[in-house]
């Protein structure tokens, strides 16, 4: 069993995130922070006790492979069209106003074109399970705003394939690219539509077959895209989306504890691979990391006028869309360039902070916007003395 | 009462209606295994919320319905409509210390009553079908099946003993 030691970073990484959830889930604040400074600390930047290697990079892999599976199970595109109105008024808000100043941030400090393109998809792309956990943990589930956060989280989804799809392609022959996608969308779908069955016969099993099958599909469905040259990221979404059309809640109960685990190894060796050194300006990543703040509200604000006439509303939309989560780590950890992936990682750890806090206190938030200069205090409190 | 309902992505389903009285009532079974019930009254602008096990949940769906007599008796009724409307009640008692160290002979509970004892529960462990000669202690849990009459007779007659 020497093979174990062989991969000793990784037990001792684990370990640490294994405390650090504990730790998370006590406080209830987002692990992602936690997984990503334990990495800077055990990593090249901090104590050096952990680096990545071959074994490492294959489970953060499949860490990433496995989030993007879930995007894609859970793509919803005919929902959309249900609420197309709504969705596309604030997905095209959430979009241009969080896309341009991110972008203009980024390139007038100092990034190149593209290196400020990842970091303004980054800086767009909320994290969907922070909202989504931040929205059941404080309550807020019936708000009316809940439902446009949560549509609003899915048209970032949409999103974020598009622009993982944009900068896969590179500098090959768009067409050719984009032709190769489709075929193999195609293949993905027909292989769905006609195999139903077989797939659920196969899913109904009470044996390790299910379990199996579904690490199986996901793993060569991504090293046959590698194969064959084109990008793995968007054929597991498109596994994901093709299995969906059968039963998806069965494939998302046997992915869980791979996505569960693997994801982790990913964030921490995310953080592990950090650089801080090199030509990282804390200032920078200051002004970026405020603006990811500010953007959201904007954004929020000019939502909920729109679809609910109520600027309260979209402090609502605000407090619940400020952290940026997995999505914004994965374009860093493929696409960044390490000074980018540096300030990507600050960001996304201020910004799941701070919204995890805001959307605990957004009922003082509001009341403090709107009441002005009334006498402060929580609203409860308040009621409690006048009676 | 319109009753609504939504599967909202990432989070679960939801269930909205909104009563005679104009409050409105969302519950939402999540993806996390918990459900969550809203109340908004009428005229009101923030619901209050109560996060629930499924566990707790069923309790609550048994008092709606009317089940439940006391906080740690329960009963639940099942008609069988393929029996000529066979109407048969469960219910559960707790054994006072008056007839503890009997047995469920002594007590003629099934001459006497009609009902018959299904189980007992004593320290989390549960005994099924436990047979005549069985000794009751003070604090068992008993789940005892019947007619309604009937089971009001093994109230009257059997637990006050």
């Amino acid at each position: 069993m020497e093979g174990i030691l062989a991969a000793q970073g990784i037990i001792i990484a684990l370990t640490v995130c294994l405390a650090l959830a504990l730790l998370s889930k006590y406080l209830t604040i987002p692990a992602i922070p936690f997984y990503i400074i334990a990495g800077v600390v055990l990593g090249k930047s901090g104590l050096g006790i952990v680096a990545s290697d071959q074994i490492s990079s294959f489970f953060a892999d499949l860490g990433l492979i496995f989030l993007l599976f879930f995007v894609g199970l859970g793509l919803k595109v005919d929902k959309i069209a249900d609420n197309s109105n709504a969705v596309l008024t604030s997905g095209i808000i959430d979009l241009n106003v969080n896309m341009l100043i991110g972008f203009l941030a980024a390139y007038l400090l100092g990034f190149s074109f593209i290196e400020a393109l990842i970091i303004a998809a980054a800086f767009y792309i909320s994290s969907t399970a922070m909202a989504v956990t931040s929205l059941i943990e404080n309550r807020k589930l019936m708000m009316r705003e809940s439902e446009a956060i949560i549509w609003l989280m899915v048209f970032e989804d949409l999103v974020m394939i598009i622009v993982l799809a944009l900068l896969s392609a590179g500098n090959q022959n768009l067409f050719f690219f984009a032709g190769k996608i489709f075929v193999g969308l195609g293949v993905l779908y027909i292989l769905a539509h006609y195999g139903k069955e077989f797939l659920v016969s196969i899913l109904d099993r009470e044996d390790e077959l299910p379990v199996l099958f579904t690490f199986v599909a996901v793993l060569a469905t991504a090293g046959c895209a590698l194969y064959l040259g084109i990008p793995d990221t968007l054929m597991v979404i498109a596994l994901g989306a093709a299995i969906a059309t059968t039963d998806p809640d069965a494939f998302e109960q046997h992915a869980r504890p791979f996505k569960d685990v693997f994801l982790v190894i990913f964030f921490v060796f995310f953080g592990i691979s950090i650089t801080l050194s090199a030509g990282i300006n804390i200032f920078v990543i200051a002004i970026i990391c405020i603006l990811a703040i500010f953007s959201k509200l904007v954004s929020g604000v000019l939502t909920g006028i729109a679809l609910y006439g109520s600027a309260k509303s979209g402090i609502e939309i605000w407090v619940n869309t400020i952290g940026r989560g997995e999505f914004s780590i994965a374009l860093a950890a493929l696409y960044g360039s390490p000074p980018v992936a540096a300030t990507i990682a600050v960001m996304v750890i201020v910004t799941s902070l701070v919204g995890s806090f805001a959307a605990k206190y957004s009922d003082q938030l509001r009341l403090g916007l709107s009441g002005g200069k009334r006498h402060h205090g929580p609203p409860a409190h308040r009621t409690r003395m006048g009676h | 009462m319109a009753l609504r309902s939504l599967n909202l992505p990432g989070v679960g389903t939801k269930y909205e209606f909104e009563t005679d009285k104009g409050d409105t009532v969302a519950l939402f079974f999540t993806k996390t295994g918990t459900i969550q019930m809203y109340t908004l009254q009428k005229g009101c602008r923030t619901p209050s919320a109560a996060e629930m096990t499924p566990v707790e949940a069923r309790r609550l769906g048994n008092i709606l319905t009317g089940a439940i007599i006391e906080a740690d008796q329960e009963s639940v009724e099942i008609a069988f409509s393929a029996l000529a409307d066979l109407r048969i009640t469960i219910h559960s008692y707790i054994i006072p210390p008056a007839i503890a160290g009997k047995t469920i002979q002594d007590l003629q509970i099934r001459a006497k009553t009609g009902t018959t004892i299904v189980a007992v529960s004593r320290n989390d462990k549960n005994i099924i079908n436990p047979s005549p000669s069985f000794v009751f202690e003070a604090g068992d849990a008993v789940l005892v099946i019947g007619e309604t009459d009937q089971l009001q007779l093994f109230e009257h007659e059997i637990m006050v003993d």
